[in-house]
């Protein structure tokens, strides 16, 4: 099965699961919705004989927890309400391997899958994934970064700077050079254990400016010079290795400065004490999550560029950033942001101006051989 | 009783060793009584909140039960399957069964981690994982060691002559062991089949591997809060497993008091 | 009436175990080294890999370094406790033995956690100490080998003090008190007669810690802030992130033969078989 090496960020869709379980503990999720997010989940095996039976109803496929209870209420009821056609969302997981397990062995039962682009540049080569229609889907209402072929954008996070001002006394670091600079910002920092969104701060550590940083990454020497970074500050360095504990880590006071998701320090701006939580989008990545449609998918390409098309509506998009702290791959629904939170929008026009687009090519190219060399350097 | 210096030094440090060894466990009592809604010590008063957060979520309940329910099951089969294999054992007693007896045992030299990434591909395949049944299948495997030590233990003292006697005045091997050998391995079985219940109950990484969502057991419950939502009921949970355990050896030292 | 076929009935009550343990047990770990050996393509790439990786040997290298500071750190503190209960203790010594069994038996998981309520930056330990003013910022004494290894020898230590207990259980007082009446002092009785005596035991529990620490995975994994890496966390890394099977399982099949060395070792000097075989609870 693994004759390939999937660079998809799972790990943040699969965070959604845990964002749920914490808001099922504060409230605000109900017992019956969380026992819905549960059926949700076992759903498949039924799923699979109803989906073939009944030609006219789409299956979208996530990865479980609040995000599928987000999907089922924003997307897939809005869209049932306006053309009758049932919706359903399943919330096992459509990693790459699934989906071309699928696609070859004939019995198709997924029509629509939120992934990324890692896992979709190598769906396309193998030719597991239909070509977005565009003359339903709406290019113009997707950031243009996050259009592809094969694939398209429907929501954003982002890795952002996160700080505690009180464990800084005050003093918030603005860039990432600060952040490598231990001697006037004291205190531990928080990174990913993996690479992924890690080393494009280290670069911009060096100076180098944000449209640079993939240039400077695209060779051995600037690899080196971003993991050479870590080795310096590892001393003040603790990995998280799972959304939760980078917010735990905020919460537990055990770090004063991390590079984390935008989507957790979304739950940590109110679950931490006044002025004692800031995070900025200024010089972040922004990575964007995105549609495939499995080839000879059952409900059959229009229906599912229509239900595309329909996610795009803004306001919906908006929503979901409410609900659970993804942003939306619209542009348009920046405007439509609340203004409490427009700042924790990632994709608001004055975020997007401050943070460079996670480049999957380059992951697919390098993050095998940097993500030893990344080890190695915390470590030793 | 002689105060030397010597004793004195080996006496202090014995207890002060023994309060390194209870004292860090003892600290979970005090946290779960606080009144603060994150892990820290009581800061106004004491609050049975974190207590009450415990019985209160179906989840804690669910997977507490289930470690209960699945210990029983494996303390079970590992007692019938290795008091069978460590009383055949016994009678053979010859290089064979020694070999077959130190393959019981590799389970407890294995590295966890290791086991437990067998067990997940091999699982797989066999469509076990995120199933009770995978669980207990690979929890009984981790017990029969425990399970075969302990009843060899108690098989130690019975005299070889006896089944021997039974034997030749015509009794059947299964007339034989009923009657004579599993009296003796009784103490064995009881030991083993607790340390099996116990050894399924606190098991924790086969677990991550092989269960996802359907399964939940109380060490992975443990673990994720540990690791998402680090909060006081994790420390409730653990009081009151330190507290039954204080009881049951509380009850093993007076036992073996009032035996002795 | 014949042995042979009462060996046939033995045997038929000593093969469902083995049976099961083989298929499910052994047989799976076989194919651990199959797979280092043929993922993600056939060959020997997976160790050569390895080999080659700084990250592979610092892990490997720190993962000795810590199982060893563990086990001599056992093996003091443990022979204290051992020698106090078998030789001093009297209306004491079913509750120093409870003392030593209860965090045998509390999990692994849950000492775990208590050690990350006490040495967190704002645990119980710095909150003590910065409310006595004793110091004015937290320690820190998590996230870094000295917690791991200060927890470990916690978790550790009942495996070091139960076999040195059982061998001085079986040690006659005879010897000493004969050195003592030739007029030896009580350090040159105990250094000369009965230490020497212990050291079946002193060996057995050290195999035991150091086994044990080698493959360990909780403790490290929830004390070490990601940068104390035991080889188990690099090989559940491999995997869980990465997917990465054939690194993942040559590292594994790494573990188990330098565990099996160890042992082999340790065979030298210790009764493997009293040690691992009879053990009693």
């Amino acid at each position: 099965m693994n004759d390939f090496n999937d660079t998809t960020d799972h790990e943040a869709k699969a965070d959604l699961i845990e964002i749920a379980a914490y808001k099922y503990k504060e409230g605000r999720l109900t017992r019956r919705g969380f026992l819905s997010v549960m059926a949700a989940l076992g759903v498949l095996p039924a799923l699979g004989s109803k989906a073939m039976a009944q030609a006219k109803e789409i299956v979208v496929v996530n990865w479980g927890g609040r995000a599928s209870e987000v999907l089922q209420e924003v997307l897939c009821d809005t869209y049932t309400a306006e053309t009758g056609i049932p919706v359903i969302v399943d919330g096992s997981g459509p990693s790459g391997g699934k989906i071309r397990a699928m696609v070859e062995s004939g019995a198709v039962v997924w029509d629509l899958c939120d992934s990324g682009m890692g896992t979709a540049l190598i769906l396309t080569e193998q030719g597991m994934i239909q070509p977005i229609d565009y003359s339903i889907v709406d290019k113009d209402k997707v950031l243009p970064a996050a259009v592809y072929e094969n694939a398209v954008g429907n929501y954003v996070y982002s890795y952002v700077l996160a700080a505690n001002p009180k464990l800084l006394g005050g003093n918030v670091p603005q860039n990432w050079e600060d952040v490598w600079n231990v001697k006037d910002f004291p205190g531990m920092r928080t990174f990913r254990k993996s690479v992924r969104g890690m080393l494009e701060s280290a670069t911009m550590a060096q100076g180098v400016p944000m449209a640079e940083v993939y240039d400077a990454l695209g060779t051995d020497d600037g690899i080196k010079a971003a993991i050479d970074k870590f080795r310096q500050l590892r001393e003040n360095i603790i990995v998280w290795g799972s959304g939760s504990s980078s917010q735990n880590l905020f919460l537990q006071e055990e770090v004063a400065i991390g590079n984390i998701w935008s989507t957790r320090a979304h739950l940590l701006k109110d679950q931490m004490d006044e002025g004692t939580f800031t995070a900025s989008f200024d010089g972040g990545v922004l990575a964007p999550g995105v549609w495939v449609v499995p080839k000879n998918n059952p409900a059959g390409s229009e229906e599912v560029m229509k239900f595309i098309a329909h996610g795009q509506n803004p306001e919906l998009q908006v929503k979901w950033l409410e609900m659970i702290g993804s942003g939306p791959a619209n542009p348009q629904a920046a405007a439509l942001v609340p203004p409490e939170l427009q700042k924790w929008n990632p994709s608001s026009p004055e975020n997007l101006a401050t943070q460079i687009f996670y480049n999957d090519e380059w992951y697919a190219k390098n993050q095998i051989a940097a993500e030893e060399m990344y080890i190695d350097a915390l470590i030793n | 009783m002689k105060t030397s210096g010597f004793r004195i030094f080996f006496m202090t440090g014995a207890w002060m060793v023994l309060a390194f060894l209870l004292l860090p466990i003892l600290v979970v009592v005090p946290v779960s009584l606080t009144d603060t809604s994150y892990i820290g010590l009581p800061k106004e008063g004491l609050s049975l909140q974190h207590y009450a957060a415990y019985f209160q979520d179906p989840r804690w309940l669910s997977a507490t039960w289930a470690s209960i329910w699945i210990g029983g099951v494996v303390a079970l089969c590992a007692t019938v399957l290795g008091t069978a294999f460590a009383i055949g054992c016994w009678f053979l007693s010859d290089r064979a069964s020694t070999v077959a007896r130190w393959i019981l045992i590799t389970p407890i030299l294995v590295p966890p981690v290791v086991q437990s990434l067998g067990f997940y591909r091999f699982w797989v395949t066999l469509g076990l994982i995120d199933t009770n049944f995978g669980v207990i299948l690979a929890h009984t495997l981790l017990a029969l060691p425990y399970v075969s030590i302990s009843v060899f233990a108690a098989l130690a003292n019975l005299d070889r002559r006896i089944p021997q006697a039974a034997r030749s005045l015509g009794a059947s091997v299964w007339q034989t062991v009923r009657a004579v050998v599993l009296p003796a391995a009784m103490p064995g079985m009881v030991t083993g089949g607790i340390f099996a219940f116990i050894v399924s109950f606190d098991e924790i990484v086969g677990v991550l591997f092989i269960t996802v969502r359907n399964v939940s057991t109380l060490p992975k419950k443990i673990w994720e809060g540990i690791q998402e939502d680090i909060d006081p009921t994790i420390a409730s949970v653990a009081t009151m497993l330190v507290m039954l355990t204080l009881v049951v050896t509380a009850i093993t030292i007076w036992r073996g008091r009032t035996n002795a | 009436m014949s042995r042979l076929s009462d060996s046939y009935r033995y045997w038929f009550l000593v093969l469902p175990a083995l049976t099961i343990m083989i298929v499910f047990y052994i047989w799976p770990l076989l194919g651990i080294w199959q797979i280092s050996l043929t993922e993600p393509k056939a060959g020997i790439e997976n160790y050569t890999r390895m080999f080659d990786s700084n990250a592979v040997t610092t892990s490997f290298i720190l993962t000795f370094r810590i199982a060893i500071k563990t086990t001599i750190g056992c093996l003091i503190l443990g022979y204290i406790v051992a020698y106090v209960i078998s030789n001093f203790a009297r209306r004491a010594k079913p509750l120093m033995i409870a003392l030593v069994l209860l965090p045998f038996w509390v999990s692994v998981l849950i000492r775990s956690f208590s050690w990350i309520v006490l040495l967190g930056r704002s645990g119980i330990v710095n909150d003590t100490l910065i409310g006595a003013g004793v110091i004015d910022s937290p320690l820190r004494l998590m996230h870094n080998e000295f917690g791991v290894v200060l927890a470990m020898i916690h978790v550790m230590l009942p495996f070091a003090v139960l076999p040195m207990m059982a061998n001085m259980r079986g040690i006659s007082g005879a010897y000493v008190d004969a050195a003592r009446g030739l007029g030896a002092s009580e350090f040159t009785a105990f250094r000369k007669v009965y230490f020497p005596q212990t050291m079946p035991g002193v060996m057995s529990g050290a195999l035991l810690v150091f086994v044990l620490s080698l493959g360990f995975y909780i403790t490290p994994a929830l004390l070490g802030g990601g940068r104390v890496l035991m080889i188990s966390e690099y090989i559940t890394y491999q995997i869980q992130e990465f997917l990465n099977w054939g690194l993942g399982s040559a590292l594994s099949v790494a573990l188990l033969v330098a565990t099996a060395i160890v042992i082999l070792i340790a065979a030298r000097f210790v009764n493997l078989r009293s040690a691992l075989l009879e053990r009693g609870s």
